[in-house]
């Protein structure tokens, strides 16, 4: 019985910790070229 | 119509009061460049409440037991929520007013496009979706295909919602049916599907999106015939994916979040295959306000650069006029300036010189 309980108790953390990982996901990787600049007065003229 | 145009604003909420707002702003000869400003809203409170902060500028109009009375405008701006537009509008065009609508509800969009006919036989202009999102997106995709020889693909992102309103159709949207156009057709796409990582300006940075029921292809399609592909997306988090189906409970900060939106156009140059990205970064209130506000001022002046009919920002035969005057006012466009496989940065060079 007790074993029984540990199962249900490990699958239910590891039931929580899936939806945490899967509501927060993992960070990407940043792109390593290029970058935003503003619009300056030559490029709307 | 006049320099100085009689503008009417119908809907007194976020977007509404900052339009309102913007209005009031002075043009760049340092006068007010509109002659009267009204404001139409169905809460007597709300309208109190604007009244003391606006004073004798800007007359109230409270129709929640009376009918709109356009008679004495020349342009209306209609700011209520998304869904709740297209019968204002209409009514403004039969009264002969030039319309400006920032909704970006799909059905809504395709309701007032189907005024061109009128609109046109009226000599009038309906701009569609003078938003952040359709909206400023239309003006920067047209720029960016001033830059192109060729367009084929246009493909908008949007992050953020304006007010409450704004933050409901939102969420409608991510629950809605995606359209995209593809090769000549539409195609329909279920909401929350087809997530792809994109990348706005700082400092929103890098954010998931998906497919949503959005109005922006619908315009872009419209405004650029020989398009292949035009498709929209949403940023959302994961979170959104388990609360999205569920009713609001609690409710969006009143001005909503800060938002960005990026529209990559692609198409060819000199014969060669070339990217244009473009993006801003702004209160999406803030910007729907200045970009309808900026719209309604060029019409009412007869200097917009759009021709009668109904259509998105996107039609417009110049973007820049509006783009600078935006500018001036504080919403402010980015050029993504990537290697120079990219391509942008090529442009760039090329058309300044």
């Amino acid at each position: 019985m007790r074993a029984v309980r540990r199962a249900a108790l490990a699958v239910g953390f590891g039931v929580l910790g899936a939806i945490l990982l899967r509501l927060t996901g993992a960070s990407g990787t940043a792109p390593e070229q290029g970058g935003w600049r503003e619009l300056r007065g030559d490029d709307l003229r | 119509m006049s320099d100085h145009p009689a503008i009417l604003v119908v809907g007194a909420g976020t977007v509404g009061a900052r339009t309102t707002r913007e209005l009031l702003g002075v043009g760049t000869d340092g006068r007010s460049a509109v002659g009267s400003v009204s404001l139409a809203g169905r809460r007597p409170g709300r309208l109190e409440r604007l009244a003391a902060s606006f004073g004798s500028s800007v007359t109230m109009v409270d129709v929640s037991e009376r009918p709109i009375d356009v008679a004495t405008a020349d342009v209306v701006v209609v700011t209520r929520a998304a869904g709740d537009q297209l019968e204002v509008a209409r009514s403004a065009l039969a009264a002969g007013c030039h319309v400006v609508c920032t909704t970006d509800d799909l059905d809504e969009v395709r309701g007032l496009l189907e005024l061109d006919e009128l609109a046109r036989s009226a000599g009038r202009t309906v701009v569609v979706g003078a938003a952040m999102a359709p909206g400023l997106s239309c003006l920067l995709a047209r720029h960016a295909a001033s830059l192109l020889d060729t367009v084929d693909e246009i493909h908008v992102a949007r992050a953020g919602a304006g007010g409450p309103s704004c933050a409901r159709q939102r969420r409608r949207a991510l629950r809605g049916s995606a359209i995209e156009w593809r090769d000549g057709e539409w195609a329909r796409r279920p909401g929350f599907s087809g997530r792809e990582l994109v990348w706005f300006p700082d400092p929103t940075g890098g954010s998931d999106c998906y497919r949503a029921e959005l109005a922006d292809p619908l315009l872009l399609v419209d405004a650029f015939p020989g398009l292949v592909r035009a498709t929209a997306r949403l940023a959302a988090s994961r979170v959104d994916r388990v609360t999205v189906p569920l009713p609001m409970l609690i409710g969006p900060p009143v001005e909503g979040a800060p938002g960005a939106i990026r529209v990559e156009v692609r198409g060819t140059r000199h014969g060669a295959r070339h990217d244009v990205v473009y993006g801003a970064f702004d209160r999406p209130s803030v910007a729907t306000a200045a970009v309808a506000a900026v719209v309604a001022v060029a019409l009412g002046a007869g200097d917009a650069g759009l021709e009668p009919g109904a259509g998105g920002l996107a039609r417009v035969s110049d973007a820049r006029p509006v783009l600078r005057e935006l500018a001036r006012r504080g919403v402010r466009a980015a050029v993504f300036e990537g290697s120079r496989d990219f391509g942008v940065a090529e442009d760039l060079d090329d058309r300044v010189d």
